[in-house]
């Protein structure tokens, strides 16, 4: 079953195309890393996804169901909004800013969603925070604010926050490239732990060692569309597409 | 100078009983006029142009024509027009120009500070599944408060002393009350306690707005 499937994806900003053709799919249970340089399309194809951005073209499939279809922005198929929000629940984000609420304690940015989405008890909310916050290692800090947080434990709770909602995938914008060197290593483990531990995760990212060993998939974006795609192990060793061979050079 | 101290004795009930005037009529329009600034700050940034156009039209008038204008017409104007919207009571007819007046330069404090939160906490919480007005409820318009509060305090200071227009409606405020008892008294000295009045309820402001930024800052 795919998770989250995309056809003939396209987005354009003005006369900008951003996306073209993106065509992908994600398994279940499976760990795709999207890698590419600034401005390929990588962080806007999983905006696309969730429902940030708007596509111009193009389907989108949430579980098998086809949530929305576009041709030259305009709709050609959209399922009805409450249903579409409600496929939108099954994907969490993570943002490379992290995103955290700043007048909420850690504890309070992962109840949120539980209590006004999902009609959680305030108190059923807190036991459920506490136990993400525990998965993410930071069982100690859930009543401090995330001015109290370093950037890796802000987005710990960030990824703690997406995970109370119980999605089916898992979406990370580059969530480690705002946080300084010495902090990624944190929260690139409690990334690994989540995909070992069989979640769906779409990860953009320029952390190639995440990508080598957590993913089961790669895919390499340029200009807007999918350069090359394959096995980690296949990839690193032996790209195909010059251009994936021109950007790993760069930045390997 | 015995004798000014003696005066100042004989004033001070009157010049309290308009400070009143004038305390009160601030608070209670400004309050109103609070509640009216957020929905026209939410209208004027939601999609619906009927309703944007609405709150931009409703901001440019009343930004944009003089106060003494707005409170003579509310007062003497209207009547005119039609006899049910005739306001007997000055005091009612000042409130009700403050309340609409002070709403429109609210509405744009208020919409300044909502739209300086970074666009990313929309986009986390409507991809927590918040919908628009749950987003702004928890979590936008929560953290604009702080940002709110310094031209908020300056807006009461402003009100404060612009209330003393009412006295072209013959409403006895401080600056009225003031006016009358110079007159009467021939002597100027009357706006020596007048200021004095005005500036402890201007201090007043400032330090109960001083604290509430603190508190609400509480999380920096």
């Amino acid at each position: 079953m795919t998770v989250v499937r995309t056809e003939n994806l396209c987005k354009s900003f003005g006369a900008l195309e951003v996306l073209k053709d993106v065509t992908l799919a994600v398994e279940q249970g499976e760990v795709l890393a999207i890698i590419g340089p600034s401005g390929a399309g990588k962080s806007t194809y999983l905006r696309a996804l969730n429902g940030l951005e708007t596509i111009t073209s193009g389907r989108i499939f949430i579980d098998d169901v086809l949530v929305e279809e576009r041709r030259n922005g305009h709709h050609v198929h959209r399922i009805p909004p409450k249903e579409y929000a409600k496929m939108l629940l099954k994907m969490g984000m993570v943002f490379q800013r992290f995103n955290l609420f700043p007048h909420m304690t850690a504890a309070e940015n992962v109840m949120l969603a539980p209590v006004h989405v999902a009609g959680a008890g305030a108190a059923e909310a807190r036991r459920l925070a506490l136990e993400q916050l525990e998965k993410v290692g930071l069982s100690d800090k859930v009543d401090e604010y995330p001015s109290k947080l370093s950037g890796g434990q802000q987005q710990r709770v960030a990824i703690a926050r997406a995970l109370a909602m119980n999605p089916e995938i898992m979406l990370f914008d580059e969530p480690t490239s705002a946080l300084d060197p010495e902090l990624v290593g944190e929260v690139l483990g409690v990334m690994k732990t989540l995909a070992a531990s069989g979640m769906t995760m779409i990860v953009v990212t320029h952390e190639m060692g995440f990508a080598r060993e957590a993913a089961g998939r790669v895919v390499f974006m340029c200009d807007g569309v999918v350069g090359e795609e394959g096995k980690p192990e296949e990839m690193f060793v032996n790209p195909q597409n010059p251009r994936t061979k021109q950007f790993l050079n760069s930045i390997l | 100078m015995s004798g000014f101290l003696e005066k100042l004795i004989a004033w001070m009930p009157s010049l309290l009983r308009a400070s009143w005037v004038t305390l009160s009529l601030t608070v209670t329009s400004v309050s109103v006029a609070l509640i009216g600034g957020v929905f026209l700050a939410l209208g004027k940034i939601s999609k619906p142009p009927a309703l944007r156009s609405f709150c931009s039209a409703y901001i440019f008038f009343f930004r944009g024509t003089p106060l003494l204008i707005q409170l003579y017409f509310i007062y003497y104007g209207l009547p005119m027009i039609h006899s049910s919207l005739v306001i007997h009571s000055a005091y009612l007819a000042a409130f009700v120009a403050f309340s609409l007046n002070v709403a429109a330069y609210l509405a744009e404090i208020i919409r300044a500070a909502i739209q300086s939160i970074d666009k990313g906490q929309m986009e986390a919480s409507r991809a927590l599944g918040l919908t628009y007005a749950q987003a702004m409820r928890l979590v936008i318009i929560p953290q604009s408060y702080r940002r709110m509060i310094p031209p908020i305090c300056n807006e009461f200071v402003m009100v404060l002393k612009d209330t003393s227009l009412v006295s072209i409606i013959a409403l006895m405020d401080l600056t009225n009350q003031s006016n009358i008892l110079a007159t009467r008294n021939t002597t100027p000295l009357v706006y020596i306690p007048a200021m004095i009045l005005y500036l402890v309820m201007t201090g007043a402001f400032t330090a109960i707005f001083n604290r509430l930024e603190k508190k609400l800052s509480a999380y920096e």
